[in-house]
This record gives structure tokens, C-alpha cells and sequence, in this order.
């Protein structure tokens, strides 16, 4: 109805997560976090609710949008009195590919190497194909050996810093659910 | 001879006239009493999203609804503007839920400029089957059966399947 807009919860400088805006479907097994603004003329946004049409599809807990299984369910935004301001139809898509970007968005096609002491962040991107899926999963970091890199979180959900601590190699496994993807560090004096 | 076929004319003249004065009193008794209805928004791709209308000579005789399970459409209900005192209810909210909408969009009432908030309401698809929505307005109600039809199978599995 064009009077409200849904979208990712992202710092405006962060453009790996500025990406997780709802026109892309939802990865299964991951949480969306919206931002939920209305344009009503001679209103702020008034204190807006959601529900999902179909919960088995996408369910909302705690204002977020959490993607159960595939297909579609219209999420509908509504004002305390239940009263639909506007609705979104979001999709749900399985994961079929992780890839790993840096913080800027730059696609990691190979090998990393750092010196001791420097630092990468690493943020996972879900892909169903070529499609790209947005949510925050509980995505699971392991270092082949965990000598040469600490994997440090950065008070995101998916996200990690690697540092590099002393020389050698090691390969880090990036997993959601069933769904792996892999990078080799090398860490150099 | 003449004279017979004369009032045979003024006769049926009078039969014509008689009856496109009656179907022009009920034309405008119909439609002064029924609210009309319009979707207000799109069907998301591969599902359904539909309101049809049934029209005769007289008129819109009834609408029909088709959803897919899980999309939601936007209806705005007319009657010379928007419709007043509208209330909106489902036979089987497990099926078809209808709720109120807030549209801020102003939209011409009566003939003298004014204007009113758009009159709408929201249909969603809960469930597979098929069941009523009633819309009430101070003129009049229409009654609207919906169908909600079940999510197209996924593209792969159709592959599969073949």
C-alpha cells in the first residue's frame, strides 16, 4: 500500500549488512531484523506491530522475522488497535552456498595472509544460487589449527575478526546448518 | 387495416418504454445500495491475488477472491466515496482473515469536493479451503467468497517429479 518500508536493521557505513534489506529472500534458519518506518503525511510512525500470515513460513519473535521453512508469507504491519498500515510479502529460501566478504563487501576469492598482529573481519554471505538471502544465522566459526589465528567476535551475530597471533597456516570452516565454505590463512612473521 | 397496426406500435412503444424505466429505477436501486471494491495492491510473483468481478446488465452482481496461501491483498470498498461504517468478517479466519486498513490516501466523497480517507480492508490467505467475507457499510454489504489455493510447488521438486 506503499506507506511503509521494512528494512534491515544496519549501520549505515556497514555495507555487508546494508545488503540484507528484505527484497531478498530470508535464509532458513536465520533471523531478520527490521527496521520499520511509515510515511503517512502529517504522522510519525506510530507504534507498529507484525504478524506473519503464515507463521509455519516465517515466524515473528521479539520483532524479529524468523525464516522457518520455503515459500512466501505476506507480513503484515499494523498499528496497537490491529489496524494494517501496510504488508510485505517476504520470501524464504534454503541455503545452498556461503561465500565469505570482507567488512567493505569485497568478495574473499582466495587465500588470506596477515602479518602477526593484523586483523581481517569476515562477514558470511548466504546464497540459494545466484540469489543472495539476507538474515543472521548462527553461523558456526572452526580454525583448522587454532595456533596461528584467534577467531574474535565483534558483537554481530555472524561476523568475526581474525587475528593473526603467531606464524603457520591454518584453514578456517564457515558452516550454517549443512552449508560450509572454507578459506586458507597464512600468518607471517 | 391501418388502424391494428397502429396500436400495435403505440403498445409496444409503451412496453419499451415502461420496461428501460424499470430497468433504469432497479439499475439505479442496485447501484446505490452495493459498494463496490477494488484491489489496492499487487499479487507477489507465482501466487494469486485476484478479486473478479461478476457483471450483468445491471451491474456488478457479485466479486470473487482468489488468494495463494500466505499473500495478503488490499481491497478499498466504494459507495459514491469511501465507504462509511465499514465492517469487515470472515466465516473462517483459519481460512481467509479480513482486518481493517489504514489507508491515509484521500479519496473524493460525494459530488460537492470533498474528500475522505480511503475505506479498506486486508484479506489474507491462512489456509487452503474456501469460505465467505462479509463487507457492511452504511448503504449496503456484499458477501465474498474466497478461495485460497495452496503455494505452487517449488521449481525443483516439479524438475524432480518429471
Amino acid at each position: 500500500m506503499h506507506q511503509a518500508t521494512l528494512v534491515g536493521q544496519c549501520a549505515a557505513d556497514d555495507v555487508a549488512c546494508s545488503r540484507r534489506h528484505p527484497q531478498a529472500p530470508i535464509a532458513i534458519g536465520t533471523r531478520f531484523h527490521p527496521d520499520v518506518s511509515t510515511e503517512l503525511a502529517g504522522n510519525t510512525t506510530p507504534n507498529l506491530i507484525l504478524d506473519s500470515a503464515v507463521p509455519e513460513v516465517i515466524a515473528v519473535e521479539d520483532g524479529a522475522l524468523v525464516a522457518r521453512k520455503p515459500g512466501t508469507s505476506a507480513i503484515l504491519i499494523s498499528t496497537d488497535d490491529g489496524s494494517v498500515v501496510d504488508f510485505v510479502h517476504v520470501w524464504v529460501a534454503p541455503v545452498t552456498k556461503i561465500t565469505l566478504a570482507r567488512r567493505d563487501g569485497d568478495r574473499v576469492a582466495s587465500a588470506i595472509a596477515l602479518a602477526v598482529g593484523e586483523d581481517v573481519t569476515l562477514a558470511p554471505a548466504l546464497w540459494n544460487g545466484a540469489q543472495r538471502l539476507s538474515g543472521d544465522g548462527d553461523v558456526q566459526w572452526t580454525a583448522s589449527a587454532p595456533a596461528p589465528i584467534a577467531i574474535l567476535r565483534d558483537g554481530s551475530a555472524d561476523r568475526r575478526r581474525l587475528r593473526a597471533r603467531t606464524p603457520g597456516k591454518t584453514t578456517i570452516s564457515v558452516a550454517l546448518g549443512d552449508v560450509a565454505t572454507a578459506v586458507d590463512v597464512e600468518v607471517v612473521p | 387495416m391501418t388502424r391494428p397496426v397502429a396500436t400495435l406500435r403505440t403498445t409496444t412503444t409503451a412496453s419499451i418504454a415502461a420496461m428501460i424505466a424499470a430497468s433504469i429505477i432497479a439499475l439505479g436501486a442496485g447501484a446505490g445500495c452495493l459498494p463496490t471494491l477494488a484491489a489496492q495492491s499487487a499479487a507477489p510473483p507465482g501466487r494469486a491475488a485476484r478479486l473478479d468481478e461478476d457483471v450483468t446488465f445491471w451491474g456488478t452482481k457479485r466479486y470473487r477472491l482468489e488468494l495463494s496461501q500466505g499473500v495478503a491483498l488490499a481491497i478499498s470498498c466504494h459507495d459514491g466515496g469511501p465507504c462509511e461504517k465499514l465492517v469487515a468478517t470472515s466465516d473462517n479466519p483459519a481460512i481467509a482473515e479480513v482486518r481493517a486498513a489504514s489507508l491515509t490516501a484521500l479519496q473524493p466523497a460525494g459530488y460537492h469536493g470533498n474528500q475522505q480517507s480511503a475505506s479498506a480492508v486486508v484479506v489474507v490467505g491462512k489456509a487452503p479451503g474456501t469460505t465467505t467475507i462479509h463487507l457492511r457499510s452504511k448503504t449496503g454489504g456484499r458477501d465474498v467468497p474466497v478461495a485460497v489455493v495452496a503455494p505452487p510447488i517449488a521449481t525443483t521438486t516439479t524438475a524432480a517429479a518429471r
